[in-house]
C-alpha cells in the first residue's frame, strides 16, 4: 500500500485547486442566502457610505447580512401565493420524471440490445430533435396543446411538453450506458429461462442504476428549472410554476431581490435534496462487480 | 422469402387488400360527410348571427344618421370638422367623425325634420332596445362610438344603474374600444388593398365562438363612408347539436359488394396474380365511385337545406327590421338591403339570398358544383391512396412488414411509447413551424388559413441577404448588432469558448475526484455539483445582480483591488465576459458528473493489469481512461455544444442582449422577434435557419466522431 502511494503525485496541489473551485462555486450561493436573510429587497449586501473605506468595501463583499431576518421567507408565504406555485412545480416535475424515465429506459434498452428495421432512423431522430430550436417549437406546440387539446393551464399539458423535451437526451445517455453493460448476464439469464421483461426489469435496470439516476435527475431538473414554456402554457395565476412566480419578483418594474432570493432558496432546496439522495447510485464498478462476481 | 411449407395465397392477399383499401376509402368518405355536416351547422349558426348583426347595424345607421344633424352643440362641432372631407379612401388619421359633407348634412336636416329625440344617440338606444326585445336569442347588444369613447347603447345586464349607457367607457373596457379600432383599421386597410387591385386581407367583422356555443360578434358602425363605432352582439348559448350520422348503409354496401364479387371471381381466376390485381383495382375504383355518387347526392341535398334555412332567417330579420325602421326611422326611409346581410368577414355579400328572400339558383348551383368538385378531388386522392394500399397488401409488402413487426415485436414494443410522443409533440410541431416560416403570420392574423399568409421564401431572403454587418462612418466602424451574421458569429464564439471551458474543467475535476485515497472526496463532489443543482434561471438572475454596476459585488471586489467599477453591460466585450462567467459557472458540473460516472464504470482490474504490465500513468490514461470515457463523453459533448448554442436563459436573463443586441444569440433573437415583435412567420424563418445551422453541425460532428459506427454496427 505504501509503495503504491509513493507512485502517486502529492495531494496538496489537488486540494488547493479544489478549494479554489469550491470558493468560486459557493460564493454566488452564499450571496443569495445573504440577500434572502437581509430582510430587505436591495441587491447590495451592505449600504456603502459616500466615502467608503477599505473596511466598508470588505464588509460589502462578505456574504453575511447586516441584520439577520427571516421576514422575506415569512411574507413569501403569508403575502404571496408562493406555496401554490411550489406545489404546481412539484406535481409537474414528479410526473415528468416518472414518465420520462420509463419511456427513455425502455426505448434505450431496445436501441442498445436489439437490431431491428428503423433502429438507426429512430436513434438519429432523437439526436436531430435536440437541434430543433425551442422557439421554433413553441408557437406550434402552443396551438396543439392549448387550442387543439384544450390543455392550457393544466398539469397534463406541461408534463407532456416537458417529457418529450427530456426524452432524447435520456435515451442517448441510457443507450450509451446500456452498451457498456456486458451481454453475458442477459444471455445466461435467458438460458436460465428468464423472460425478456424479467431480464430488463430484474437485471438490466438494476445494473444501470447510475444511468437511471442521471436520467431521472435530468428529467426532474428539466421540468423544475423550465421557465419559458411554463410561462407560455400556464396562463392562470394559480397554475404558475415556481420559476414563473419567481420571475415576478425581479421582472418588470419590481426589483424585490429579497423575495426573489428567499424564493430561490426554497425552490432550489428540493432539487438539491433529490440530487443528494440519488448520489449513492453514482457509485463505481457496479457492472464490473456483477460480471466478476 | 415465404415459408416453404405454406406458399402465400395471392387470392387471399388481394381479397384482404381490397377489403382494407375499400375500408379506407369508404371510411374517409363517411368521415368527410360527417365533418362537412358539422361544419355546415356551425357555419349556418355563425352566418345567421352575422345576418342578425348586419340587420341591427343597418337599423342603427338608418335611425341615427339623420338625427345627428339637428342636435345643436354637436352640429357645430361637426361643421367645424367638415373642413376635412373624410370620404377619401383612407381616413386613417383618426378623424373618422365628420363624414357628412355639408350638402348631405343639409339634405339630412330637411329629410329628418321629425327627429325623434334631441339628444344624440337616443335613436340608437331606442332602436337597440326594441331590436333586443324582438330577438330573445340575442343576449346583449352594445354600441360604442369612438367620439368621446362612449358606450352609446347597451342591453347588457352589467350596464344598468350607475353604469347604464350612455357613458364613457371604463378603463377595463378598453378592449371593446380597441376591437372597434381594429375593425376600423381593417376597413381602411382593405379599402386601400382593393383600390390597389388586391383582395381584402383583414377581417371587418369579428366572430368569436364561445365555449357554450354562443357567438360574440362585432361589426363596424359606419356613417357616410367612415367607421365611427362598433356594434357588438352576444348571442345566447347555443347547445352544440350533434349532427346526425350520415347514412351508413351505402358505405357498407360499397364496401361489401366489391369484396364479395372479388371473392367469387377469385374462384374462377385462381392464383393468377396479374388478373387478380387488375380485377381488385377495377372493383376498388367501382366501389369508391359508387359511394362517391351517393355521397355527392346527400351533400347537395344538405347544401340546399342549409340555404333554405338561411333564407328563412333573412326573411324573418327583414320583416322585423323593416317594422322597427318604420316605427323609428325617417318617413321616407329607403328600403333595407337584406341581400347584403349574409356576408363574409370582409363584409362582401355572399349573394345567395336575394332581397326578396328567395334563393339565387345560379349561386346555389355554383355552390353545389363546388362541393361536387371538392368531392371529386377528395375521392381522387383517396382512390390513389387506396390503390397504393391495395398494391401494398396484394403484392405482399404488408406481409413483410407484418412479419417484421411480429419478429421484432419486443423491440418495437419497447420503443413505440417514446416514439409516439416524439412524433406527436416534437416532429409534427416542428414541421408546422417550418410551414409557418413561409408565411407572414403575426399575432393578428395567425388564425387564418396558411395559404392566405403565404409569402414564399421572402423571410429567408430578408434574413440572409443583409450582409452589412459593419459600415464605415466618419466616427469609425459601426457594427449592426441586429444583423443575422453578427449574431451568428457571436453565437459561434460563445459556443466554442463555453464548451472548451466546460469540458476541460469538468474532465479535470472528474479526474482529480477519481483519485484514489483523496481526502474529503465526497465533500468536494457534493459542493462542486451544486451549480448544476441550482436552477439555471436562478443562477442567471443572481449573476445579473452580482454584475450590477452600482450595487453588484463584482464591482465591489474590483474596488477593493483598487480598480474602477465597470458598467458590464455597456460594452460588447465586458458583457460577453459577464455571460461567459455565468455560463462557465453553471455548466462545468454537468460535464464533471458525466465524466465521473464514466470513470467509475471503468473496471479497476484494467488498471491493475496495466500496472502489472508496467504501463505509465499517461499510458494508462491514453489507453484505458480516454477510450472508456468516449461512449459517455461523445454524446455529452455533442449535446453540450447544441445546448450552449441554444443557451437561452443565461443570455436572456443576464445580459438581455445588451448593449444594443451585441450579445444576443440566435435563439434569443428569434424569441424577441416572435414574442416581443410578434412576427411569428419571420421568427419561424429565423428559427429554421438556426435549425439548419445546427443540422449541418450535427452531420459534420457525426462524421467526425465515431458516433456513426457506434450506432450502425
Amino acid at each position: 500500500m505504501s509503495r503504491q502511494r509513493s507512485e502517486e503525485m502529492p495531494h496538496w496541489p489537488l486540494h488547493l485547486f479544489l478549494l479554489l473551485m469550491v470558493g468560486i462555486t459557493l460564493y454566488p450561493l452564499l450571496w443569495v442566502i445573504t440577500i434572502a436573510f437581509s430582510g430587505g429587497q436591495s441587491l447590495a449586501i451592505a449600504n456603502l457610505p459616500a466615502d467608503a473605506g477599505l473596511a466598508d468595501r470588505l464588509r460589502a463583499v462578505v456574504p453575511w447580512p447586516e441584520h439577520v431576518s427571516t421576514s422575506n421567507f415569512r411574507s413569501l408565504f403569508a403575502d404571496q401565493p408562493f406555496a401554490r406555485w411550489l406545489l404546481n412545480s412539484a406535481v409537474v416535475s414528479a410526473a415528468t420524471t416518472v414518465l420520462g424515465v420509463f419511456l427513455a429506459s425502455t426505448a434505450a434498452y431496445a436501441f442498445s440490445r436489439f437490431r431491428f428495421p428503423g433502429r438507426r432512423a429512430g436513434l438519429m431522430s432523437f439526436l436531430v430533435s435536440q437541434m430543433f430550436p425551442g422557439v421554433l417549437m413553441m408557437i406550434p406546440l402552443y396551438i396543439i396543446i392549448v387550442q387543439w387539446l384544450g390543455l392550457g393551464s393544466s398539469y397534463i399539458g406541461l408534463v407532456l411538453v416537458y417529457t418529450v423535451t427530456a426524452i432524447p437526451f435520456c435515451v442517448w445517455m441510457m443507450k450509451g450506458y446500456f452498451d457498456t453493460i456486458p451481454r453475458e448476464l442477459e444471455e445466461s439469464a435467458l438460458i436460465d429461462g428468464a423472460s425478456q421483461a424479467m431480464i430488463f426489469f430484474r437485471i438490466v435496470l438494476p445494473l444501470a442504476k447510475p444511468a437511471v439516476a442521471v436520467t431521472a435527475l435530468f428529467s426532474f431538473m428539466t421540468a423544475w428549472n423550465e421557465y419559458i414554456q411554463a410561462a407560455t402554457f400556464m396562463n392562470k395565476e394559480e397554475m404558475y410554476t415556481a420559476p414563473v412566480g419567481l420571475r415576478f419578483f425581479v421582472g418588470g418594474f419590481s426589483q424585490q431581490w429579497g423575495y426573489f432570493a428567499a424564493g430561490s432558496i426554497i425552490a432550489a432546496i428540493p432539487i438539491m435534496v433529490l440530487f443528494m439522495f440519488l448520489q449513492k447510485y453514482l457509485v463505481s464498478g457496479l457492472t464490473a462487480g456483477a460480471v466478476k462476481g | 422469402m415465404a415459408a416453404p411449407s405454406h406458399p402465400p395465397s395471392h387470392r387471399r392477399r388481394f381479397l384482404a387488400g381490397l377489403a382494407v383499401a375499400l375500408l379506407l376509402g369508404t371510411g374517409a368518405g363517411l368521415a368527410l360527410l360527417t365533418a362537412s355536416r358539422t361544419a355546415d351547422r356551425q357555419q349556418l349558426a355563425a352566418r345567421e348571427a352575422v345576418v342578425t348583426l348586419s340587420a341591427l347595424t343597418e337599423l342603427i345607421e338608418r335611425v341615427e344618421a339623420p338625427a345627428a344633424a339637428p342636435a345643436g352643440g354637436l352640429g357645430d362641432e361637426l361643421a367645424g370638422l367638415d373642413a376635412a372631407p373624410a370620404e377619401e379612401a383612407a381616413p386613417a388619421d383618426g378623424e373618422e367623425e365628420g363624414g357628412m359633407g355639408l350638402g348631405d348634412e343639409l339634405a339630412a336636416l330637411d329629410a329628418g325634420a321629425e327627429a325623434p329625440a334631441a339628444e344624440p344617440g337616443a335613436p340608437t338606444r331606442e332602436a337597440v332596445a326594441r331590436f333586443a326585445a324582438e330577438h330573445p336569442e340575442v343576449r346583449s347588444i352594445r354600441v360604442v362610438t369612438f367620439e368621446g369613447i362612449r358606450l352609446e347603447a347597451s342591453t347588457d345586464s352589467a350596464d344598468t344603474g350607475e353604469k347604464a349607457a350612455p357613458r364613457r367607457l371604463d378603463r377595463e373596457e378598453k378592449d371593446l374600444y380597441d376591437q372597434g379600432q381594429r375593425l376600423r383599421a381593417a376597413v381602411d386597410e382593405n379599402r386601400e388593398t382593393v383600390a390597389a387591385g388586391g383582395s381584402p386581407v383583414s377581417d371587418e367583422i369579428s366572430v368569436q365562438e364561445q365555449e357554450d356555443g354562443g357567438f360574440v360578434l362585432g361589426a363596424p358602425l359606419e356613417r357616410e363612408g367612415g367607421v365611427v363605432g362598433l356594434v357588438q352582439i352576444r348571442t345566447a348559448p347555443n347547445p352544440v347539436v350533434q349532427a346526425p350520422t350520415p347514412p351508413w348503409l351505402p358505405a357498407l354496401l360499397a364496401w361489401l359488394a366489391p369484396v364479395a364479387v372479388l371473392a367469387l371471381l377469385g374462384l374462377a381466376l385462381g392464383e393468377r396474380r396479374a388478373l387478380l390485381a387488375g380485377a381488385a383495382l377495377v372493383l376498388l375504383l367501382a366501389g369508391l365511385a359508387g359511394y362517391a355518387v351517393t355521397a355527392g347526392g346527400v351533400r347537395a341535398a344538405e347544401r340546399r337545406d342549409t340555404a333554405d334555412r338561411l333564407a328563412a332567417h333573412i326573411t324573418a330579420e327583414r320583416e322585423t327590421t323593416a317594422k322597427l325602421l318604420a316605427a323609428l326611422g325617417p318617413a321616407d326611409a329607403k328600403p333595407l338591403r337584406p341581400e347584403t346581410w349574409d356576408r363574409n368577414s370582409y363584409r362582401a355579400p355572399f349573394g345567395l339570398v336575394t332581397a326578396e328572400g328567395t334563393l339565387d339558383a345560379g349561386k346555389l348551383g355554383a355552390l353545389v358544383e363546388a362541393d361536387a368538385g371538392r368531392l371529386r378531388r377528395f375521392v381522387g386522392v383517396i382512390a390513389l391512396l387506396a390503390a397504393i394500399l391495395l398494391a401494398f397488401v396484394g403484392f405482399g409488402g404488408a406481409a413483410t412488414v407484418g412479419r417484421n413487426l411480429v419478429r421484432y415485436r419486443v423491440a418495437y414494443a419497447y420503443t413505440v411509447p417514446a416514439m409516439v410522443g416524439m412524433i406527436l409533440l416534437v416532429f409534427f410541431p416542428f414541421f408546422y413551424g417550418i410551414t409557418l416560416s413561409f408565411t407572414n403570420a403575426n399575432i393578428y392574423n395567425s388564425n387564418k388559413p396558411i395559404v392566405d399568409l403565404w409569402v414564399g421564401v421572402d423571410n429567408f431572403i430578408d434574413i440572409l441577404s443583409d450582409v452589412a454587418v459593419v459600415r464605415s462612418t466618419p466616427d469609425g466602424w459601426v457594427f449592426n448588432y441586429n444583423n443575422f451574421y453578427w449574431t451568428l458569429g457571436f453565437n459561434v464564439v460563445w459556443t466554442i469558448t463555453n464548451v472548451v471551458i466546460g469540458v476541460s474543467l469538468g474532465l479535470l475535476l472528474a479526474l482529480i475526484l477519481n483519485t484514489k485515497g483523496l481526502a474529503f472526496r465526497p465533500l468536494y463532489r457534493v459542493v462542486l455539483i451544486l451549480p448544476w443543482a441550482v436552477p439555471s434561471y436562478i443562477s442567471a438572475l443572481v449573476f445579473q445582480g452580482m454584475f450590477h454596476q452600482q450595487f453588484g459585488v463584482v464591482n465591489q471586489f474590483r474596488q477593493i483591488a483598487g480598480l474602477d467599477p465597470v458598467a458590464w453591460f455597456d460594452g460588447p466585450f465586458t458583457s460577453f465576459l459577464a455571460v461567459l462567467t455565468t455560463n462557465g459557472w453553471l455548466s462545468f458540473s454537468f460535464m464533471m458528473v458525466v465524466s465521473l460516472g464514466a470513470l467509475q464504470s471503468i473496471p479497476a482490474d484494467l488498471y491493475e493489469a496495466a500496472k502489472v504490465d508496467g504501463a505509465s500513468r499517461w499510458q494508462q490514461f491514453r489507453s484505458i481512461t480516454l477510450p472508456s470515457l468516449k461512449p459517455a463523453l461523445v454524446p455529452a459533448v455533442i449535446l453540450s455544444v447544441i445546448w450552449t448554442f441554444n443557451q437561452f436563459n443565461v443570455i436572456f436573463l443576464v445580459s438581455g442582449g445588451q448593449p444594443a443586441g451585441a450579445t444576443e444569440i440566435l435563439i434569443t433573437q428569434a424569441y424577441k422577434l416572435a414574442f416581443e415583435q410578434y412576427r411569428y412567420g419571420y421568427a419561424a424563418a429565423y428559427s429554421t435557419v438556426i435549425f439548419l445551422i445546427l443540422l449541418a453541425y450535427g452531420l459534420f460532428q457525426n462524421r467526425a466522431s465515431q458516433a456513426t459506427e457506434a450506432i450502425g454496427e
